[in-house]
């Protein structure tokens, strides 16, 4: 299988400083402990973990930003930070806590600079900026100098730069941090547009539970610098969905419910959560169940959201990293 | 090269969008010179000398003049290396194919340049005022035109090694500080090094400073052939050794931890 970027036994590790009294003391922290992962051409991919899991640090490596402690990696054949700029011509990256716009200048001038940098074609240069003008909508605001733009038109605009020299692969480190449902939802459209007409493999890292649903195929879950969860996002999603959510509420208290598979989540005064695994315990007999001990008002039955289903993974202790209890969640949803 | 050229250029357009703020410095230019020019006056008379340092008067305020327009026009070299390094926005001029202190030359250089001609530009017309136009030569046009470049590339190159210090230490602007002070008193922008005491001229003569205002000034005024000889050997000399060691201290840096986000 030709792969966009395969990565075996990555790692990083810092040097944390530390003052203890007037002495300097000095601790390694392992931010990327040894991941290893292929991504084929053309898949998109969502790259997740909670805050300081390493994934950014992750993205640095694999664009040549970082250099890693250990282990081997490539990027479309290049190894990312030997082959820096060589590669850089070929993948392209948007941080959405950073801007590559000229903050003074309209986005036009930026994408003039960026075609100089990448030594791009005039005729290509030109026919390729357009288009994305026409997909991102960029004409109205092309010529209003970036520090008068709204953070979506900014967006759309990083964006769009990142794709000007046609990259085969695209890192995005938080695109749609900070927008607007809106603008949000116009972006994760752009990507997977991109992702399924060209072709581009779809590298991204969000803390949006939508952005993955949207965007991805695939979800790679890391937390504590390891690979915690490699799969499908559709995959995900149905094997936790053998759980419900059932919000009910009573007219006065009911007595206490006590069957296997079912949880208590909530409980405030009449009203109570109740999570059921519906493989332990099937929903008709937990419906009954409900019935028999008070008199129901309402009742909804959800799946839990996707976002519930990531803080799950994500609350796994560090020990569970690579270890039993990581196979033990496959085994959950497996089961 | 082109593209950095391309960046020296946008850097100017970017530049040019606040030209008020980079005009408005202008004033200061203006209160410099007057001072100055009153206290030359006075140093003049009372010394009843026509010729200090080996300049007139009138040479003496076209000297300023440039010197000052010199360290006025000097960008944020080391507090953008600083700011980019400390925030992680480095990261962002990493992912290009570009080499980040050349992009960073070329920036400032743009912005420089324009700055650079603003002040001269103002300067000139305060002092055509005062003491009216001086007996420029074509060959010190020549000269200061060769200079000039060399003195705002050799600047860079020691401002961009401070901001690279960053890496290191969590607050480089002590350095910025003391190095821009030491340029201004030691580099002769306000008196000319024939009039500090004789053992330090030597000194002075050698360090870097003067190669990045002294010379071009002096050249500029006198269009003294010696001197400019001895101030492109000094800045060719200078600027290579500081290449030399962004090159060693870049790529150690490269190595270290930028984790800001990550």
């Amino acid at each position: 299988m030709d792969n966009a970027v395969s990565v075996t036994q990555l790692a990083k590790n810092f040097v944390l400083k530390k003052r203890d009294g007037i002495r300097w003391t000095q601790t390694q922290v392992k931010a990327v402990d040894g991941i290893s992962l292929s991504i084929e051409k053309g898949q998109s991919v969502a790259f997740i973990g909670p805050n300081g899991a390493g994934k950014s640090t992750t993205i640095k490596m694999l664009t040549g930003i970082l250099h890693p402690t250990s282990g081997e990696a490539t990027v479309l054949g290049c190894i990312p930070w030997k082959e820096r700029t060589k590669l850089a011509r070929r993948i392209g990256v948007v941080f959405g806590q950073r801007s590559q716009l000229w903050y003074h200048l309209p986005p036009a001038d930026t994408f003039e600079l960026l075609s100089k940098i990448y030594e791009i074609k005039k005729d290509v240069f030109e026919s390729r900026r357009d288009m994305l003008i026409e997909r991102f909508q960029l004409s109205e605001f092309l010529d209003t100098p970036v520090r008068k733009l709204s953070l979506g038109q900014r967006m759309r605009a990083e964006v769009a730069c990142s794709l000007l020299h046609g990259p085969e692969v695209i890192f995005l480190d938080e695109p749609t941090i900070g927008l607007d449902v809106i603008a949000r939802q116009e972006l994760r459209e752009l990507i997977r547009e991109w992702n399924r007409e060209k072709g581009v493999t779809v590298f991204l890292t969000s803390h949006d539970a939508g952005d993955i649903q949207h965007v991805a195929k695939r979800v790679i879950v890391i937390n504590h610098g390891r690979v915690v969860l490699d799969d499908r996002v559709s995959r995900v999603r149905r094997q936790y969905l053998s759980r419900k959510v059932l919000s009910v509420k009573y007219a006065d208290t009911p007595e206490s419910i006590s069957l296997d598979g079912v949880k208590t989540l909530k409980e405030s005064g009449h009203a109570f959560r109740f999570e059921v695994d519906t493989l332990a315990v099937s929903i008709e007999k937990v419906m009954s169940e409900i019935m028999r001990i008070g008199s129901v008002v309402d009742i909804t039955i959800e799946d839990p959201p996707l976002e519930e289903v990531i803080a799950h993974i994500y609350s796994a202790p560090p020990a569970a990293a690579a270890g039993d209890e990581a196979e033990e969640e496959d085994d959950d949803g497996e089961a | 090269m082109g593209k950095y050229f391309y960046i020296a250029l946008t850097s100017i357009r970017s530049r040019l969008a606040y030209l008020a703020e980079v005009g408005s410095k202008t004033i200061f230019l203006f209160v410099v010179l007057y001072i100055f020019l009153c206290l030359w006056k006075v140093t003049y008379a009372e010394t009843n000398q026509t010729s200090l340092g080996g300049l007139t008067l009138k040479q003496m305020l076209w000297y300023l003049v440039v010197t000052e327009s010199i360290i006025m026009s000097l960008p944020t070299i080391a507090t953008l290396v600083d700011q980019d390094v400390r925030t992680g926005a480095l990261a962002m001029q990493l992912v290009r194919p570009m080499s980040y202190p050349l992009n960073m030359l070329a920036q400032t250089s743009g912005e420089r340049v324009l700055s650079f001609a603003l002040n001269f530009f103002v300067g000139s017309i305060i002092a055509l005022i005062f003491v009216g136009p001086l007996d420029l030569t074509w060959s010190a046009v020549a000269m200061f035109l060769m200079l000039l470049p060399l003195s705002f590339a050799l600047d860079f190159t020691i401002y961009f090694l401070i901001g690279l210090a960053a890496f290191w230490l969590e607050d480089t602007t002590g350095l910025t500080l003391i190095y821009s002070r030491m340029t201004m008193i030691l580099g002769g922008m306000l008196i000319p090094l024939e009039l500090f005491p004789e053992g330090w001229q030597q000194l002075l003569r050698v360090l870097p400073f003067s190669a990045i205002v002294y010379g071009p000034a002096r050249a500029f005024v006198t269009g003294d052939w010696h001197l400019f000889l001895s101030v492109f050997l000094q800045q060719v000399v200078a600027i290579i050794v500081f290449t030399i060691t962004i090159r060693i201290v870049y790529n150690l840096a490269l190595r270290r931890v930028f984790s800001h986000g990550g």
